[in-house]
């Protein structure tokens, strides 16, 4: 039994596994576009975004979920993410992609704001261009500043992806109460504990070591 | 490349909009015309012995399950299974997620109305849940009154034991509603008869829970879209499997023969 309950909680745990890495693949990179666009000098482009900032953020990811997944068949008549598993996973990643972003687009939003003006000034004195500027000059000095709040919200997306079985999708937690119910067991589900528990400690060791890597200069 | 991340900007906004803004599917075709279109028959259940469970080898079988099946060949489709939270159902169904949920469902007046129910083929009750040691003093149903209840929310536990004005306090499901009898946190709980066969007594987590007193008796169906025309076709399989007695010889093989209602 223990054997199979192992067996199942890694399977889990894979999938947890999966949602994390991808949502923050997605997230970075879109949490940077959403951070310019809400930071924008033209209006048009800087109010619709700070309003769908506003929306992710004051509302529970789970209800995004069901509305990513369920939205689409009941108020266009058309579930474009499909019957199966796979469309399920897809409509969480997506759910978890955008929920994230809008997160890291104010911690990006907090480190580019936080980087002195003779910074910019500097790079301008020496003939760089404005993307130049951004992304020698300024990018690291952002990331440095932006990993302990960054760090925090890794370590709580470790934890809300459990949020995806309201839409089925079976992660670690979904695997461990699955054996209430077809076996009469709980300890699977606090067994999950121990996954989770490991991995952020693992999370927080990496984050550590970035911090003491980035140490060689000082902002 | 401000311009650029404005550009690309205004496209993700652009799609955002036409998405929302575009026309909802028209939907006047039958479901059974859809079902046999996309060739698969996609029934939503939850892990429930004896009615939707795994084999050693991963595979959905059961009284509900097998039964699933053969509508599905019966239809000429495939089956899938989908293991679903319960409690998103209908949203399942409406979304098209699922064409049905078949997982010993209790047909109440919220299901009536909400879903495209088939016949009833199964009898089930709701039974009080408490652990042996105090089984003595409750048995009937005057004895229970006092006791704290932990249901399922949403469940026809939580209805029977509202009708009754027994305090309550629901929960997320059946399985945590045990889990507050086993916890002290809950007096007594109610589920089903056919679970709680399957998951309370020796050999499971709670060998110290037994059942007494069953509040009401209901029956079993299969849950569709509203509107949907797989109902009558399920019916009309219904009368063929037990009139060759092929629904009475599965539910031998799962032990719940004496539950089958003739169709």
């Amino acid at each position: 039994m223990f054997q199979t309950v192992m067996a199942s909680l890694n399977e889990g745990f894979l999938k947890t596994l999966e949602i994390f890495v991808l949502t923050l693949l997605g997230a970075f990179p879109l949490g940077l576009i959403i951070c310019f666009g809400s930071t924008s000098q033209f209006r048009l482009l800087k109010y619709p975004v700070k309003l769908i900032v506003w929306c992710v953020r004051g509302t529970p990811l789970m209800l995004q979920l069901l509305i990513i997944y369920y939205g689409p068949g009941l108020i266009l008549g058309n579930n474009w993410w499909g019957n199966g598993s796979s469309g399920r996973f897809t409509a969480a990643i997506v759910a978890f992609i955008i929920n994230y972003a809008c997160y890291f687009s104010e911690i990006y939003r907090g480190g580019i704001e936080g980087v002195p003006k003779g910074q910019y000034e500097a790079g301008q004195v020496l003939g760089m261009t404005k993307s130049q500027i951004f992304f020698k000059v300024i990018f690291l000095q952002v990331i440095k500043r932006i990993i302990p709040p960054m760090g925090n919200e890794i370590i709580t997306l470790v934890k809300d992806t459990s949020l995806a079985r309201v839409i089925a999708v079976y992660e670690i937690i979904w695997s461990g109460q699955a054996f209430i119910k077809s076996s009469g067991l709980i300890w699977p589900l606090f067994f999950t504990g121990v996954y989770y528990l490991l991995f952020s400690g693992i999370l927080t060791l990496l984050l550590g070591r970035l911090e003491k890597k980035l140490e060689f200069f000082r902002v | 490349m401000k311009k650029l991340t404005v550009l690309m900007l205004i496209f993700v906004l652009a799609i955002g909009c036409l998405t929302a803004c575009s026309q909802p599917a028209t939907e006047a075709e039958s479901d059974l015309a859809y079902v046999q279109d996309k060739g698969a028959l996609v029934v939503g259940i939850t892990d429930f012995a004896p009615m939707d469970y795994k084999d050693e080898s991963g595979k959905w079988i059961g009284f509900d399950a097998d039964m699933a099946t053969a509508f599905a060949e019966y239809l000429g489709v495939e089956v899938e299974f989908m293991e679903i939270e319960w409690d998103n159902k209908i949203m399942e169904l409406d979304s098209k997620a699922l064409d049905c949920v078949w997982n010993g469902m209790t047909l109440t007046d919220e299901v009536l109305n909400s879903m495209e129910c088939s016949n009833a083929y199964c009898d089930n009750a709701q039974v009080v849940v408490v652990p042996v040691a105090e089984a003595d003093k409750y048995q009937d149903i005057d004895s229970v009154s006092a006791l704290n209840f932990a249901v399922e929310s949403g469940s026809a536990g939580e209805i029977a034991v509202n009708d009754l004005g027994y305090p309550c306090t629901a929960v997320q499901s059946q399985s945590s509603a045990l889990m507050e009898v086993a916890a002290g946190t809950a007096d007594a709980c109610v589920i089903d008869l056919l679970m709680a066969g399957a998951m309370i007594g020796e050999g499971t987590s709670y060998p110290d829970l037994t059942h007494t007193v069953a509040l009401n008796s209901e029956k079993y169906g299969v849950g569709f879209r509203k509107g949907s025309d797989l109902a009558a076709e399920l019916n009309k399989f219904f009368a063929e499997y037990y009139a060759d007695g092929s629904m009475l010889e599965l539910a031998k093989t799962y032990g719940v023969q004496e539950s089958v209602i003739a169709q």
